[in-house]
């Protein structure tokens, strides 16, 4: 039996940690608690990586483009070249002022009428594996982000918090298929629930076939769950089919919000009297 | 060990890099060439252990299932020992090949995974992808790691140079 197990051991120990990862993968498919040691811990290792790489990626891009682009360019040019490109350069730095102004002035904006509390925090990495759907964030726990703290931006819901580090955390998006947010219909105020597809894309669950809901319909938050505020956008409905039992619909709806162009979000950090509408 | 002990941190670079800069982009998938090469060339506990832990930190830092992609690697591991006793993976087109197969064991297997936990799992455009980045890049990449293996630990590769 022990030869058996010496010559077998890879087998055995391989077949082992599946079974022991299959069993974590399978009891621990909504809840995200564990791994919160190993979550935190990468964190607080990666999230200086991730800070760095942005830093250097920056800084090389503008040698890049300060530098290397003059390589070769004749003296009789340099002078003014340099004063063009130093120009371009303050040109662009102030575009990107102004972009930065006119994005934080958004979110102050509707910080200011928003009837709760939030936070503006920056986006360091996105994470799309099969099926995943998250986002690293530069704001942690030392900045009051907590484990389920909603995270929008001005155009509407983008998911919530599954881990909050000391100086960063994880999103989980609307789009990653382990997302359930409570919401209705703003036109109709029919319920359900929406949940990710893992692409882009968030489907409505529990539709009737008889339930009142059309192309363009906007959805929102329903504040119920205690984790949204309620009366957020959520999306937009721009499909609607038979579901195959012949009970249900199926809804699509497109996300408020545009990942391509997001920068910065807001960390719902009280939901003040919320819970009381 | 020292192998383990050195590639864990490249991956965690290399997980790092690819969700800081390169979010939508599909890549060659890193960590499972570690896991490729160290079942072929030092099939052992601790080569295991490695598949386990990258699998591990690869979902605790993207915030996927816990167990999901350590269950994948663990099980490539075994595929890619239990192979390595049949196939020589000798030349660059074996090798890619080799690659190219793990990694699509892997999706199938995360895939096999995601329905078990009644997900819906997406992505197949960008797995077609990554298998063949993974497959153009795995004989390079071993290459790159059979003398990084031989400089940090040189009496173990002294008489393995392929």
């Amino acid at each position: 039996m022990t030869n058996i197990l010496k010559r077998y051991k890879i087998i055995f120990v391989s077949l082992l940690l599946a079974l022991f990862s299959l069993h974590l993968a399978l009891t621990n498919k909504k809840e995200l608690v564990r791994g919160s040691l190993i979550r935190g811990l990468t964190s607080v290792a990666v999230s200086p990586i991730q800070r760095s790489i942005l830093a250097t990626y920056a800084a090389g891009q503008e040698i890049v483009s300060d530098y290397i682009s003059l390589v070769g360019v004749g003296r009789e040019n340099k002078a003014l070249r340099e004063e063009l490109l130093s120009l371009n350069a303050e040109l662009n730095r102030l575009k990107e002022e102004e972009g930065l102004s006119k994005r934080l002035k958004q979110a102050l904006d509707y910080k200011e009428i928003a009837p709760f509390k939030t936070t503006v925090a920056g986006i360091i990495g996105f994470n799309f594996g099969e099926g995943t759907r998250v986002l690293t964030i530069n704001k942690g726990m030392l900045d009051g982000i907590r484990k389920d703290s909603a995270v929008i931006t001005p155009s509407g819901v983008l998911g919530r918090v599954i881990s909050a580090g000391r100086h960063a955390s994880l999103v989980l998006l609307a789009t990653d298929p382990r997302s359930n947010i409570d919401v209705l219909s703003q036109r109709s105020r029919i319920k359900a629930i929406a949940e990710g597809d893992g692409k882009n894309a968030v489907t409505l669950k529990y539709v009737r076939i008889v339930d009142d809901v059309g192309i363009g319909d906007k959805i929102i938050t329903s504040g119920i769950s205690g984790v949204f505020p309620k009366g957020i956008v959520v999306g937009e409905v721009i499909r609607i089919e038979k579901g195959r039992d012949n009970f249900f619909k199926h809804v699509e709806i497109r996300p408020s919000v545009d990942l391509n162009s997001l920068e910065e979000v807001l960390i719902v950090t009280d939901l003040g009297d919320e819970d009381s509408k | 060990m020292k192998e383990s002990l050195f590639l864990l941190p490249i991956a965690v670079f290399y997980l790092a890099v690819e969700s800081t800069l390169f979010p939508n982009m599909p890549l060659p998938d890193v960590p499972l060439l570690f896991v490729f090469f160290m079942a072929w060339k030092r099939p052992g506990i601790e080569g295991v252990l490695l598949a386990f832990a990258l699998g591990y930190i690869d979902d605790a830092f993207n915030g996927g299932i816990i167990g999901s992609t350590s269950f994948a690697l663990a099980l490539v591991f075994l595929s890619a020992h239990l192979l390595s006793k049949r196939i020589h993976f000798s030349t660059p087109a074996a090798r890619a090949a080799g690659a190219g197969g793990l990694r699509l064991l892997k999706g199938l297997f995360l895939y096999l995974v995601l329905k078990s936990a009644g997900l819906k799992a997406g992505g197949f455009p960008r797995l077609f992808f990554e298998i063949l980045l993974t497959a153009a890049f795995a004989p390079f990449a071993i290459a790159l790691l059979n003398r990084f293996c031989a400089f940090i630990n040189p009496h173990a590769y002294k008489d393995s140079a392929n």
